[in-house]
């Protein structure tokens, strides 16, 4: 009865929405014994036409060499401190969290921009508000801009514009306004988790008049018979 | 000649526009950055110097005992008083769009979370970055936009693109128009810090703004929460039926206004077919209500 009265109500509701939503839900383990949990704040890519017709992209995506942001700041000498301060909040760029006092002392690179921004601002307050304006470019958010670099690489391999959005802190993100037919789901660039890199690839369909009321398209690194996007998990390469 | 003479005569100087082709020069060439007198954080706080006007305007400048050229800064046009309207002056038309991709700032301020912490997320005072950095609370119910630099200079300052003294970067010159002093709220009565004792309104914003990641312009820019956002707790069995509720006293009631969420304008408009979806029904007309 439900199902007649949801596809009633498709049907009714077809004319005034042609294009459909896809809301994802991505849930990820970091090793069997972990709890499935929601993957926060990573950005995801609709890419018009099917894996076959994106090959190109796909093969572009499975051949780029990963460079994990641990080896990043790591190779730029990065004090053992400041490349924990990111891996805590899992950040790609200083500017991903405030700055607070007792990290301006513990974290050597945050003390010398501290200091050269007092001396430019004259407040204490306004010196570690403003902390990042004094940092190195390269640690400031060289990981994240060679990262944007190698997607952006890579979107030059899809024809057509592909689409993004980012999860919330559970996990689910929405792609409105989309027109029907095949996309590829990717995140482009692996996603570290614990001592893996998954890659997620796959193909969806997005119907006419589909405004995700229903159960979301779920992504995961596990297999389960509700997961429509299983990810590719390779370990973690050494640094250089 | 006569004609140039008649075309300076009916220029109306009071009125500064930056569209003017020799005022489309870069913009250090008139506004200094940092202003002179700035107080709480580096920023541009005040009109240019005489110099960047006198230069190609003396003669408007030395015409009679009020040159309609000073009002276009000061509030008193007379040589014993150096008055100035606030920078900018709330009472003109903006003459430049605002060029934000939230898109990128999601990217940069991302982080991972834990649950524990997120009641701070909605709130101003909080330790980590957020979009309340630019979003903080205006009321209980309201989200300010940012009003100054404050939120841009303490990342643009002076080595991340686009920088302080690069205006152009974010600013783009458009036609003059009257900005809204606020955005327009369809369910107005939704309280960003509410959602009872548990506070369930306090999530992170993305959860219910489902399109700002992917807006990479303010152009087109639109209150984007879809109904789901509000149903998860709002229309579910066993929980609560705001929603089916109030489309039900529409069948007994025509004229009934919807006012657990909207003001009764908003509320007396036929429901849109994503409410009756939620409620699984068919979408009505209230002309077709008996």
């Amino acid at each position: 009865m439900k199902l007649a009265l949801t596809l009633v109500l498709l049907l009714l509701l077809l004319p005034q929405t042609p294009t459909g939503v896809l809301r994802i839900r991505v849930r990820v383990k970091a090793d069997d014994a972990a709890p499935l949990r929601g993957l926060a704040r990573k950005r995801f890519f609709l890419i018009p036409g099917t894996l076959e017709q994106n090959r190109a992209l796909i093969d572009a995506i499975e051949r780029q060499p990963l460079v994990t942001r641990d080896c990043y700041y790591s190779k730029l000498n990065a004090s053992p401190a400041l490349i924990d301060w990111l891996k805590t909040g899992d950040c790609e760029s200083v500017y991903c969290r405030e700055v607070e006092q007792e990290f301006i002392k513990a974290v050597p690179e945050f003390a010398a921009a501290f200091a050269a921004s007092q001396k430019e601002f004259g407040g204490d307050d306004t010196a570690r508000k403003w902390v990042t304006t004094n940092l190195d470019p390269e640690i400031r958010d060289g990981f994240y801009r060679n990262r944007q670099t190698a997607i952006s690489t890579l979107l030059k391999q899809s024809v057509v514009p592909a689409l993004s959005v980012m999860t919330d802190r559970n996990g689910t993100a929405y792609f409105t306004d989309l027109a029907p037919g095949t996309y590829v789901l990717t995140n482009l660039v692996p996603t570290e988790l614990g001592q893996t890199a998954i890659s997620w690839n796959c193909e969806v369909q997005v119907k006419q008049g589909d405004l995700a009321t229903e159960k979301p398209y779920l992504v995961s690194n596990r297999k389960d018979r509700l997961v429509k996007c299983v990810g590719v998990e390779k370990p973690i390469p050494a640094c250089n | 000649m006569i004609l140039i003479f008649l075309l300076i005569s009916i220029i109306d100087y009071s009125n500064f526009s930056h569209a003017t082709q020799k005022h489309k020069g870069e913009c250090k060439t008139c506004h200094v950055v940092p202003s002179k007198k700035w107080s709480k954080f580096p920023d541009i706080v005040d009109y240019p110097d005489h110099a960047a006007c006198v230069n190609c305007h003396r003669s408007q400048f030395f015409k009679g005992a009020r040159p309609p050229i000073c009002s276009v800064c000061h509030s008193k046009t007379s040589p014993r008083d150096d008055v100035r309207y606030a920078f900018r002056n709330p009472a003109s038309e903006r003459q430049f769009t605002i060029e934000f991709p939230h898109d990128k700032h999601q990217d940069v301020i991302a982080r991972l979370f834990t649950p524990q912490k997120r009641i701070d997320l909605a709130h101003a005072q909080q330790n980590f970055n957020n979009c309340t950095i630019c979003h903080a609370s205006q009321t209980k119910t309201f989200k300010a936009a940012p009003s100054d630099h404050s939120s841009c200079f303490n990342c643009h300052w002076k080595s991340q693109q686009p920088v302080a003294a690069n205006c152009n970067g974010c600013h783009k010159l458009a036609k003059p128009y009257t900005a809204a002093t606020a955005p327009t709220r369809i369910s107005i009565k939704f309280v960003h810090e509410g959602g009872g004792e548990k506070a369930n309104h306090v999530l992170e914003c993305t959860s219910c703004h489902i399109n700002i990641t992917k807006s990479a312009s303010l152009r087109g820019l639109k209150p984007d929460v879809p109904i789901t956002a509000c149903t998860e707790c709002h229309n579910k069995d066993g929980l609560r039926q705001d929603v089916s509720k109030e489309l039900a006293a529409i069948d007994k009631d025509r004229a009934f206004a919807c006012v657990y969420c909207h003001a009764t304008d908003v509320g007396s408009r036929d429901a849109p077919a994503s409410h009756y979806l939620i409620a699984e029904r068919p979408p009505l007309k209230r002309k077709d209500i008996k």
